[in-house]
């Protein structure tokens, strides 16, 4: 990578040690020896402001190297150009975007779900691994910087452009629709419940929930394997997982009676791809596709995003390098 | 990447979260629903089913049409149904939430804001001064089997107030049922419908057949006068003739038409006869020997004129007709209104024969060489044109129309019109039948305006800009078993209500055209056209079903307007063979058919388009096709498309015709 570990204008002091565990670091553990502002008489919470704006500084470093590394990939560069055309092409041979935003949506969602997947991994199975086999990793490790600060740099950058594209893609296509849609007769009242960019808005935010959610997932293999080949395999499998497998093991267990009726709203939740679809049917199509939606249980669906996202993060900070006792050992 | 610092990073983030959080927002605002949406003027909606002369005589006669309106979560208009029932069996039938989606409010008219009474024909009337509210259906009850009717028969009357739905049915008849039960109990409108025009297209026929054997009578009048000398009268008339008491002798037309008594013949022996302006303006038969009796005019203006009750022409030749065929260019001007100015433009050019005002009068067995029109019928109710052949100007811009009907119900049959601008041109021609003729024109074969009620029967065209093309809006035609082949457009239709049945479209570069409202397209046969169908219709409120479209380049094209379901109860349209299973060999292909879509267009005709049609990408496009179909743009689906042809010996004739064709024209 031509730009090493770039620590920005203001280097973390060289402690010694890192504080062990993942969660943020421990005041009571951690020293604050040369805090650039640290008096002796200052309190406890003090430190602990000052730690916490510590590690987002660094955090916002990584997250810059993280950022400029995206921009300098031509691999992601050509992948996200792909995106962007898949996503247009979509609306341009569909019927959706000349008919509304309740149709784009439709049109989109099955691609999306398959595309955001394939979009998260090319953007992040790499991230962290990258990092360990060029060895940079233990160079910012003499840093000091802590696991969350640097899980979280990483996170956050990849995020910010893959966030920004899915957005830009998304609302680009949107803005589609007024000028596709066929001129609106006059003399006709219009059905107000029928359409609206209200819910194609919604559609966005979700899309982009979505593919925080499978980012972190792909972060943390990054983080937990070890070659590229383990990487690969990894990411290759949660996507067919995520696109396939849940899904399919779903149906089977339906059909094979091991799964209740009532018990199906829970385990379609447990599928990042079941559970964004089903909040977009619920909040981003509602009535439009049916005034009966039974898309699952929409607080279930957050719920499991939000555990796999949290799941994802914390393997990801637990795995990105050993304890300490661990290396000394 | 100087430009990138940690700061910058903070900034972009901040940025980023901003924008996704102000989308958030979205989630807090409430889109419309099914509890917000208010009635919509009832002009304002989509108006589906129904009949149209209910509505125009509740408008003139001031009753009441029960009506509902019917917001669909997939339609972005709303859609309005004249009689509660037409509303219900919509809902009760698949088609209606295939084509706009589920229903998510239903209104319906409410009566009891307008306390009814009933006239002597049940139509519903309002109390002075009140008028009709909207209740929503779910609460509304419904009085059924009562004494209360619409033109088109029995119908269901609608209350918000259970308690007026019991005093009216206590006063008037019927059992009180709530919208549920309703809808489980209206049958499906189109079998009756279709049964109507088939019962229509019967009732004119033979109103047809009375008008000609009327016709037929005139034409065999005895002969009372002959133009010539008095010796050689029994010589000189054809054989068949009979010879009327008194026959006198005239050495001119004019003379001769002036002496005969009325109800017979006034014959022309054959030979040219050279006129100036003939004038029937009695009951009588101009007649001559067929062919060889030539009427020769001036080449000024008309040659014979029909104008009084129950004068005939029949049997001979007329040449010499003016050369003009519209007098509408100089008098048109701002002072007359729209009627007379397509009368003055259409009806006073010169021509063969003219009708003025005589009804039963008829023209049959005539040819006509003509410059400008061949025969113009104004304001002759019942007269009938049979066995005329027109030979017009060689092409569409000289010459004009080979018959024209204006202002009255006609009959034109068994006719032959070559070149000239249309073959038959009707305005304000109600009722009239224009059947079993065959034109070869420079422009339209049968060119409708401003005529509704008629029959356009049995025609065939060919090599016509359009053989059968209907303008304005009429309602009410019956457009049934033309043949249109080589032309341009082959059934062109406008307006509404109207039928369009067993029309058989070859070669043309447009087959079918389906446009205008609650029309009914049934039983067409459409072979090999540039393309098939044509929709162009805006609303989607006609009905294409049992039509055979096959070996077309193209087999639909479509234009503006939403998705169009051409399919009614199970029963779709035949599209050839098509590389899709039909698992349950039921002769309905397991999925639904897209004639318009990129891909199935082109499937069976087009190298990998079946490869292409199972790939994921289109199967998963076509998949989301059918959701929410009322908002997409343009488009066709068959959701029951035949795998065999519904009338396969005429589909196999015009197949066969056109291999002979392509053989024959392959030869040197």
């Amino acid at each position: 990578m031509p730009d090493g570990p770039a620590p920005g204008g203001d280097p973390p002091d060289a402690t010694e040690h890192t504080p062990s565990g993942g969660d943020p670091p421990d005041a009571t553990e951690h020293t604050p020896s040369g805090g650039r502002e640290a008096g002796p008489t200052d309190g406890p919470g003090w430190t602990d402001r000052a730690a916490v704006v510590r590690t987002w500084q660094d955090l916002l470093t990584v997250a810059t190297r993280e950022l400029r590394t995206v921009v300098r990939t031509p691999a992601l560069l050509v992948i996200s150009i792909a995106f962007v055309v898949s996503v247009v092409g979509v609306a341009w041979a569909g019927t959706g975007a000349g008919g509304g935003f309740v149709p784009l949506t439709l049109d989109l969602l099955t691609f999306i779900e398959v595309l955001v997947p394939l979009l998260a991994v090319a953007f992040g199975y790499r991230s962290i691994l990258g990092d360990r086999q060029t060895g940079e990793l233990d160079v910012l490790r003499t840093f000091d910087v802590d696991r969350v600060a640097y899980v979280g740099g990483v996170y956050l950058g990849r995020a910010l452009a893959l966030v920004g594209l899915v957005v830009a893609a998304l609302l680009g296509v949107g803005l589609l629709v007024p000028v596709l849609t066929a001129d609106i007769p006059t003399f006709l009242a219009i059905n107000e419940a029928v359409d609206s960019g209200v819910r194609y808005v919604r559609f966005v935010v979700l899309s982009v929930a979505f593919a925080l959610v499978v980012l972190a997932a792909t972060v943390a293999i990054s983080a937990a394997a070890r070659t590229v080949r383990t990487a690969l395999a990894l990411a290759v499998a949660l996507v067919i997982a995520l696109v396939l497998g849940f899904d399919t093991v779903l149906v089977a267990g339906i059909a094979g009676g091991a799964i209740p009726d009532d018990g199906l709203a829970v385990l379609v939740a447990a599928s990042p791809n079941s559970a964004y679809r089903g909040l977009v049917l619920s909040a981003a199509v509602g009535v439009v596709g049916g005034a009966d939606v039974t898309a699952g249980n929409a607080a279930v669906n957050l719920l499991g995003l939000a555990a796999w996202w949290l799941g994802s993060v914390a393997v990801a900070v637990w795995r990105v390098w050993p304890a300490v006792g661990e290396t000394t050992a | 990447m100087a430009v990138l610092t940690p700061a910058t990073t903070q900034w972009l983030a901040a940025a980023v979260a901003g924008v996704v959080v102000l989308a958030g927002v979205s989630f807090v605002l409430t889109p419309a629903g099914g509890a917000s949406l208010r009635p919509a003027e009832f002009s304002e909606t989509v108006t589906v089913g129904g009949t149209g002369v209910d509505q125009r005589r509740a408008e003139s006669e001031g009753f009441v049409l029960p009506r509902a309106q019917v917001f669909y979560s997939g339609y972005r208009y709303v859609v309005g149904y004249v009689g509660v029932e037409t509303a219900a069996s919509a809902l009760a039938d698949g088609d209606a939430s295939r084509q706009f989606g589920d229903p998510l409010t239903v209104y319906v008219s409410d009566l009891s804001d307008i306390t009814p009474t009933l006239t002597d024909q049940g139509y519903v009337v309002a109390e002075r001064g009140r008028h009709v509210g909207w209740a929503t259906a779910d609460t509304a009850s419904f009085v059924v089997g009562s004494d209360a009717a619409i033109p088109s028969g029995p119908v269901a009357v609608p209350f918000s107030e259970r308690a007026d739905a019991e005093r009216f049915a206590a006063a008037h008849g019927g059992e009180v049922i709530d919208w549920e039960t309703l809808r489980a109990t209206v049958a499906d409108p189109l079998p009756g419908r279709l049964d109507r025009f088939e019962a229509a297209t019967e009732r004119l026929h033979s109103w047809g057949d009375r008008v000609a054997a009327a016709a037929a009578d005139r034409r065999e009048r005895p002969v009372g006068a002959v133009v010539g000398n008095r010796s050689d009268i029994p010589e000189r008339i054809g054989p068949g003739r009979q010879l009327g008491e008194g026959v006198v002798a005239e050495p001119t037309v004019e003379d001769a038409i002036a002496a005969a008594p009325t109800n017979t013949t006034v014959y022309v022996p054959p030979g040219t006869h050279a006129v100036d302006q003939v004038v029937v303006n009695r009951s009588v038969t101009l007649a001559g020997a067929g062919n060889g009796t030539v009427v020769r005019g001036d080449g000024n203006g008309s040659v014979v004129h029909l104008r009084a009750d129950g004068a005939a022409v029949a049997d001979l030749r007329i040449t010499g007709v003016g050369p003009v065929g519209s007098r509408g260019g100089d008098s048109r001007n701002d002072t007359v209104d729209w009627d007379t100015t397509v009368q003055l433009a259409y009806g006073y050019g010169d021509a063969g024969v003219v009708l003025d005002g005589a009804a039963d009068a008829s023209v049959s067995n005539i040819e006509i060489d003509t410059p400008a029109s061949g025969v113009i019928v104004r304001e002759s109710p019942r007269s009938a044109v049979t066995n005329l052949t027109v030979r017009g100007a060689p092409t569409a811009r000289e010459g004009f129309m080979g018959a024209v009907l204006i202002g009255a119900p006609s009959l034109v049959q068994n006719s032959t019109f070559h070149d000239g601008r249309d073959g038959i041109y009707t305005h304000r021609a109600d009722g009239s039948v224009v059947r079993d003729n065959h034109a070869e024109p420079g422009r339209y074969g049968v060119h409708e305006m401003y005529t509704s009620k008629s029959l356009v029967a049995e025609n065939t065209v060919e090599d016509a800009q359009a053989g059968v093309i209907v303008m304005t809006r009429p309602t009410r035609n019956l457009v049934v078993d033309n043949a249109v082949r080589g032309s341009t457009y082959g059934v062109v239709p406008a307006g509404g209500d109207s039928y369009y049945a067993d029309n058989v479209v070859v070669d043309n570069e447009y087959g079918l055209q389906v446009a205008g409202g609650r029309n009914v397209f049934v039983d067409n046969v459409v072979v090999g056209n540039d393309v098939g169908v044509r929709a162009n219709e805006i609303l989607p409120s006609n009905q294409v079903l049992r039509n055979d479209v096959v070996h077309n380049d193209r087999a639909v094209a479509s234009t503006i307007g939403p998705l169009r379901v051409w399919a009614h109860g199970g029963v779709g349209n035949h599209w050839g063979r098509l590389p899709i299973a039909d698992s349950d060999a039921d002769g309905v292909y397991d999925r639904a058919y897209r004639p318009s879509g990129t891909v199935d267009s082109r499937l069976g005709t087009v190298r990998g388009a079946t490869a292409l049609a199972e790939s994921p990408a289109v199967a998963v496009l076509r998949r989301v096709q059918q959701a929410v179909s009322g908002l997409r743009q343009s488009g066709v689906v068959d959701t029951a498309a035949r795998t065999r042809p519904f009338d396969p010996d005429t589909v196999r004739n015009a197949t066969d015709r056109r291999q002979n064709a392509t053989r024959a024209g392959d030869e040197p």
